[in-house]
């Protein structure tokens, strides 16, 4: 057990990841009247507020602003909720963990699988209604979509695993997670184009690795152009890097995770 | 921790185990205080080593049902999750060959708000149940822990010893080589238990292997040919299931006597 790679061990427990998600979904969807509805809801109602105030109120510069916000937001809607559910997600199978063996991060992967299959639903929606009212056309670039939801979850699945183990050791991160989301609403290109923020600015800007990620969906999903090869490259290697750091952070300390969880 | 050779040699073997907790009479938990306690010098955490168990060797054969006797807190769950290898020793080694099944937290896995049905499911592939194993043992799995109506009442509704058949049903269906099980053959009614021992003799007889953690001394005696007594991390006695039982149940007495 101890020496077999991490990637052979997940596909041998790929039956528990699936009813793991499958049940995630059925718990949260099964006994309620509007179903998934609610998971649309909530992130269209922000989308009207955002629209309405960045469209009338701070008017930013972008034709069919609704456009270019619906492009970006769930994807950020999506990295967003898999951060919050990876600072709880330890300690709520801590009693599976301990009478069951199976490699911690299925745990991580079940958490933003199940995210995942809302985003998709969210997406397809969206790109219905960018096909049909914003490029009239079915735009070539959507064939790279399969690519960049890849390079999301990774990056997001990265992202988790430092934070599912540090927040079993520190309380404080279920605190500081929601301050640090805020800012980071505010400093990736959700609402607003990376065009935007001035040009000197703009290096230390990119140290933030969501900015790349949502540049991508912005150029597939809204211009309905293919990305440059630099930009897909770069982003696929950070989020790529971030994962294996994320990992490496994650072995060290699920252990002792297992057991204080 | 896998041995080479899945079909001979023994099914378990822990050598020289040792399993250190650290008890932590104050934990940092908050950025806040670590800080505080950095800039002062203090110790972030203070904290003593409390070993859980101590210097444990045991070889369990293929087809050889072994149980874990001793007071509360002796170590006998430790030993159970350093063999389903949810535990990392911290000194030794634990070997194990054949497929694992677990009972150690009863109901643990289940989701309350599920259904018997759907907790079949899931209870299933945290056992290991291949899909289309499961769908073949379905309807066995439900027969034997005496669900019958109430499969598609969601499991909060269940009462305990509900619960626990439950668990335990799908739990010998999965069919694994070595079967652990904590305290659990001391639930449900006794038609229940009758069903249980029946079905752990096939499991014997099928050339299962078994490693059990109980307090009824009886059900230890009928079922097992070795026991080991552990005490405070420490095997205190092992060997033939009649003398260490008769020894234990001796040490008992007296504390008993002493304590009254």
């Amino acid at each position: 057990m101890k020496h077999t790679p991490i990637l052979v061990e997940l596909w041998r427990f790929r039956g528990l990841l699936r009813s793991l998600v499958v049940r995630d979904l059925k718990v949260k969807y099964q006994r309620s009247l509007l179903g998934l509805v609610w998971t649309l809801l909530n992130p269209l109602l922000t989308m009207v507020i955002l629209v309405t105030v960045f469209t009338y109120v701070l008017r930013i510069q972008v034709p069919h602003y609704w456009a270019y916000l619906l492009s970006g937001f769930f994807a950020w809607n999506f990295i967003q909720w898999t951060l919050y559910q990876s600072t709880t997600v330890l300690r709520q199978h801590a009693s599976l963990s301990r009478s069951v063996y199976y490699p911690p991060e299925i745990l991580i992967l079940s958490a933003s699988l199940s995210k995942l299959v809302e985003f998709l639903l969210e997406i397809v929606i969206v790109m219905i209604a960018l096909v049909a009212f914003h490029h009239r056309a079915i735009p070539s670039s959507l064939i790279l979509f399969p690519v960049i939801v890849a390079i999301q979850l990774i990056m997001a699945i990265g992202l988790m695993f430092p934070l599912a183990v540090f927040s079993v050791l520190y309380y404080d991160l279920q605190h500081a997670l929601p301050i640090v989301i805020t800012s980071l609403f505010y400093i990736s290109p959700v609402f607003y184009p990376v065009e935007m923020i001035p040009e000197a600015a703009r290096p230390y800007y990119y140290l933030n690795p969501l900015v790349g990620v949502l540049e991508l969906f912005h150029v597939i999903l809204y211009e309905g152009r293919w990305p440059s090869l630099t930009l897909l490259a770069s982003v696929s290697a950070v989020a790529l890097a971030i994962c294996a750091c994320g990992h490496a952070v994650f072995k060290r300390y699920k252990e002792i995770c297992v057991e204080i969880a | 921790m896998r041995s080479p050779d899945p079909k001979t040699g023994p099914a378990v073997v822990c050598r020289g185990v040792v399993k250190q907790f650290y008890l932590y009479s104050h934990r940092t938990t908050s950025l806040r205080e670590w800080f505080i306690r950095s800039a002062l010098g203090r110790p972030i955490h203070i904290r003593h080593a409390e070993f859980s168990l101590r210097d444990f060797n045991l070889r369990v054969d293929r087809g050889e049902t072994v149980a874990l006797i001793g007071p509360n807190g002796g170590g006998k769950s430790t030993v159970l999750r350093l063999i389903a290898g949810i535990y990392t020793p911290t000194a030794g080694t634990v070997e194990t060959s054949g497929r694992i099944a677990a009972v150690i937290e009863l109901g643990a896995g289940f989701n309350m708000e599920l259904t018997g049905a759907e907790n079949i499911e899931l209870y299933g592939s945290i056992m290991g149940l291949g899909r289309d194993r499961l769908a073949r043992h379905f309807d066995e799995i439900v027969s034997f822990a005496g669900i019958g109506k109430f499969i598609e009442t969601p499991v909060k509704y269940y009462s305990s010893g509900m619960m626990a058949r439950l668990a335990f049903s799908v739990a010998v269906n999965a069919q694994p080589e070595i079967l652990l099980l904590d305290e659990v053959l001391a639930v449900g009614d006794q038609s229940f238990q009758e069903k249980c021992h029946e079905r752990l003799r096939a499991f014997q007889a099928g050339g299962g292997t078994m490693v059990i953690v109980s307090h009824d001394l009886n059900t230890v005696s009928a079922f097992c040919s070795r026991v080991v007594w552990l005490e405070s991390g420490l095997t205190r006695m092992g060997g033939d299931a009649g003398t260490v039982v008769e020894a234990y149940r001796a040490s008992a007495d007296r504390g008993g006597r002493q304590a009254g």
